[in-house]
C-alpha cells in the first residue's frame, strides 16, 4: 500500500532555536503571569501546587515543541507543484498545483531576522489554502521565490 | 460647488434615485431628526431642523452627482465619493456573478440597484461594485452585456446553446412547510432562552422550589408551545418574504435565481463559474423529508452566501433535481458513497460521549451532592444524544468521486452534501491530529476558489485520501507517494 511521505526538504536547524526563544518568551510571560496571581490571591497551600504545575507544563511545552516542530516542518516543490507540511501535535500537509499559484510572498518578522531566517507564504485563489514554510534560509527563501514565480509565471490562466 | 462633468462616456446613475436616496438616508438619520426635532421643539430653534432634514437629501444629491460609470475597453468602471475619490475597475472577464436587486421604493420607482460580483476575496464596503440605482430594463441590459462577454462560458456545457430561458424550480406554497425545518427556528429558540436567563438575571428573580412548585406544568407547556408556535409562524413570514417568487432558470451562459416578495433580488451566476453545488441537509430539514441547494461559485466567499442560493429549503426530490440540473448529471448525488470504516465510526462515539459525559457526570454529583432525585434521571439524557449524534454522523461520514466530481458528505445536525468539479479543484489539504494518525485517519480537504474555500470531509481513511485526490487530480498528489 503506498502513502503520501514527508516531503523532501526541512527547514533551516536555526528555526529550532527561533521557536525555542519564541515559545520561551511565552512560557515566561505566561508564567510570571500565573505567579503575580498566585501571590495576588493568597498563599494557600493548592494555589502554590497548582502554579507549580503550570510552570512545569509551560517549560516542557517551551523545550518540547519546537522540537516536534522541527521534526515535522517539511516542504517540497515539484516540477508542477509544492508540497509543504507543519504543525506539530495536528498536522497538516497542503499540496497545491503550480498553476493554482497567485502569489509567493516573503516574510520576516523581528525574531527571524535575527536569525536570518524568512517565511515563504504561496497562496491559491482558495480563501482555505495558503501554502506556508517558516524558518527558512534567507538565501533559502529568496532563491525559492524565484523559482516558484517563474514555474508559477509559466503557467497561462487567472489560477481559478 | 464645481460638477465633475461626466465625460460622454462615463453615465450617470438613474435620477430618480434622487428620491430613493433621502427616503434612505432619512431612514438612517431618523434618531437623529428625531432627537433635533425635540430639541429644536423644546428650544423654539426652527433653523436647526432644517439642517437636520437637509443633511441627508443632500448627500443623495452629492452622490447622484459625483457617482458614474461605463463600460470601456473590456472593463467596468466606477467612480465615486466628493472628497475622496474612488475609481474601481474590473476586467469584465472577472465579473463572476451580477446582483440585481430591488427593494420596495425602487420598485415603485422602476429602479434596480446592480451589484457586481468579482474574485476578488475582500469585497467589502467601499470596493464593491454596486450601481444604486438604474432603470430596470438598463440594469438588465447591463447584466446581459456583463455575462454574455464573460469568456467561452457558454461553450463550457452541452446546455448552453439553448435559446430561451429555461425553468427548473418555481416557488410553490408548500415550500412553507420547511421553513420552520431551516434552523432559524433553532436560533430564534436559543436566543429566546439565552435573553429570559439574562432578564432574569438582571432584574434579580428568585426561584425557590416553592415557586417551581406553584408553577403547574400545564403552564409551562402551553408558554413553551406558544413560543413555538410564534417562532415557526416568524419562519414562515421570513421565508415568505424572502423566498416569495423564487423562480431558478437557466437562461444562456448563466443561472438566474429570482426571489422575494417585498425586495425583489435577481443573482445570475456565470455557468463558467460555478464550480459545484453544495446540497443542505441539516436533520431538522431531513425529519421534514426537504432540502436546500446552494452553488460553490468561484469567486464568492462563503461571506457572501445569500447569492450563492440555488434553492431555499424546499421538497427532497426538488432538491435533488436542482443539483442535478445545475451539475449536469444525477450521479453525484444520489450515487452512494464510500464509508469511512471502523475506525471513524469509533471516533464519532468516542467524541460525542467524551462532549456529553461531564453533563451526565455533573448531574449525578447534583444528587449525590443533595440535589432532587430528578436530577439523577436526567443524567443519562446527554449521553442518550450523544449516541444519537454520533450514530447519524458515523452514517453520513462518505465521499467518492463520480463523473468528474469530488463528492463529500459529512455533519448531523449541519449535514452537507457537496459536489466539487474536478477542474475546480485548486489543491489539497490533509490535517491529522496525533489520535488520528495513530488510527491512519486524516482530515480531507480540497480546496477551490469559490465558496468557503474548501471541501472538507473528516476522517478519511489515509489509503482513500489519496485515491480520491489521484482520481480528481491525477498526478498531483501521485508523485509524493512511497510504498510501505
Amino acid at each position: 500500500m503506498s502513502q503520501l511521505r514527508d516531503p523532501a526538504n526541512r527547514v533551516s536547524p536555526r528555526a529550532r532555536l527561533m521557536w525555542h526563544v519564541e515559545s520561551g518568551i511565552s512560557a515566561l510571560v505566561v508564567a510570571t503571569g500565573l505567579g503575580v496571581a498566585a501571590v495576588l490571591l493568597g498563599r494557600d497551600g493548592l494555589r502554590w501546587w497548582l502554579l507549580g504545575l503550570a510552570v512545569v507544563v509551560c517549560a516542557t511545552a517551551a523545550v518540547v515543541v519546537p522540537r516536534w516542530r522541527y521534526r515535522v516542518h517539511r516542504w517540497e516543490v515539484s516540477a508542477n507543484a509544492v508540497y509543504t507540511q507543519r504543525g506539530w501535535w495536528a498536522q497538516e500537509r497542503r499540496i497545491a498545483p503550480m498553476s493554482r499559484v497567485q502569489t509567493v510572498d516573503l516574510a520576516q518578522g523581528p525574531l527571524a531576522r535575527l536569525f536570518g531566517l524568512a517565511t515563504v507564504t504561496v497562496t491559491t485563489a482558495s480563501a482555505a489554502g495558503p501554502l506556508q514554510i517558516e524558518g527558512l534560509d534567507r538565501p533559502v527563501a529568496l532563491a525559492l521565490v524565484d523559482e516558484l514565480t517563474r514555474k508559477a509565471d509559466l503557467v497561462a490562466g487567472d489560477a481559478t | 460647488m464645481s460638477l465633475p462633468a461626466a465625460p460622454l462616456d462615463w453615465k450617470r446613475l438613474d435620477p430618480r434615485m434622487l428620491l430613493v436616496h433621502p427616503i434612505k438616508e432619512v431612514g438612517r438619520f431618523l434618531p437623529v431628526i428625531i432627537g433635533i426635532l425635540i430639541a429644536g421643539g423644546a428650544s423654539g430653534a426652527g433653523p436647526w431642523t432644517l439642517v437636520g432634514v437637509g443633511l441627508p437629501v443632500g448627500l443623495g444629491v452629492v452622490r447622484y452627482l459625483t457617482t458614474t460609470y461605463r463600460i470601456a475597453e473590456g472593463r467596468v468602471e466606477l467612480q465615486r465619493g466628493l472628497l475622496q475619490r474612488h475609481t474601481l475597475a474590473t476586467p469584465i472577464d472577472r465579473v463572476r456573478t451580477v446582483d440585481l436587486t430591488a427593494s420596495p421604493i425602487h420598485r415603485v420607482l422602476g429602479l434596480a440597484t446592480v451589484v457586481i460580483g468579482t474574485g476578488s476575496v475582500a469585497s467589502d464596503g467601499d470596493e464593491r461594485l454596486e450601481l444604486d440605482a438604474l432603470p430596470r430594463e438598463e440594469a438588465a441590459r447591463l447584466r446581459t452585456e456583463l455575462l454574455r462577454t464573460s469568456g467561452p462560458s457558454g461553450a463550457a456545457t452541452p446546455a448552453g446553446v439553448a435559446e430561451g430561458e429555461r425553468v427548473v424550480a418555481r416557488f410553490e406554497p408548500r415550500w412553507l412547510w420547511y421553513a420552520p425545518f431551516s434552523g432559524t427556528v433553532l436560533v430564534g429558540l436559543g436566543a429566546i432562552i439565552g435573553g429570559a436567563f439574562q432578564l432574569s438575571e438582571s432584574i434579580d428573580i428568585r426561584v425557590s422550589e416553592d415557586d417551581l412548585a406553584a408553577i403547574s406544568q400545564g403552564f409551562v407547556v402551553a408558554v413553551a408551545a406558544a413560543a413555538v408556535l410564534l417562532l415557526a409562524l416568524l419562519a414562515v413570514g421570513g421565508y415568505l418574504v424572502t423566498n416569495g417568487g423564487f423562480v431558478l432558470s437557466r437562461y444562456g451562459a448563466a443561472w438566474h435565481v429570482r426571489r422575494g416578495l417585498l425586495t425583489h433580488r435577481e443573482t445570475s451566476i456565470d455557468v463558467a463559474r460555478l464550480a459545484g453545488v453544495s446540497l443542505g441537509e441539516p436533520a431538522a430539514l431531513r425529519l421534514a423529508r426537504g432540502r436546500r441547494v446552494g452553488a460553490i461559485v468561484t469567486g464568492l466567499s462563503g461571506t457572501q452566501a445569500s447569492s450563492a442560493v440555488l434553492l431555499p429549503p424546499a421538497p427532497r426530490a426538488t432538491g435533488y433535481d436542482v443539483a442535478a440540473a445545475v451539475l449536469g448529471t444525477t450521479a453525484p448525488m444520489t450515487s452512494p458513497l464510500l464509508p469511512h470504516g471502523r475506525a471513524a465510526t469509533t471516533r464519532r462515539y468516542t467524541r460525542a460521549l467524551a462532549g456529553a459525559a461531564p453533563f451526565a457526570v455533573a448531574a449525578a454529583a447534583g444528587t449525590l451532592a443533595g440535589g432532587p432525585g430528578w436530577l439523577l434521571g436526567l443524567s443519562p439524557l446527554p449521553l442518550g444524544l450523544a449516541l444519537l449524534l454520533a450514530w447519524d454522523r458515523a452514517r453520513s461520514l462518505g465521499h467518492a468521486f463520480v463523473e468528474g466530481h469530488v463528492v463529500m458528505r459529512s455533519g448531523s445536525v449541519l449535514r452537507s452534501h457537496d459536489a466539487l468539479a474536478a477542474g475546480h479543484v485548486i489543491g489539497w489539504n490533509q490535517r491529522a491530529t496525533w489520535f488520528q494518525r495513530r488510527t491512519g485517519l486524516v482530515a480531507l480537504a480540497a480546496t477551490t476558489a469559490g465558496g468557503k474555500g474548501q471541501v472538507r470531509v473528516p476522517d478519511v481513511p489515509a489509503g482513500a485520501a489519496i485515491a480520491l485526490a489521484e482520481a480528481a487530480t491525477p498526478g498531483l498528489v501521485g508523485q509524493f507517494l512511497e510504498e510501505r
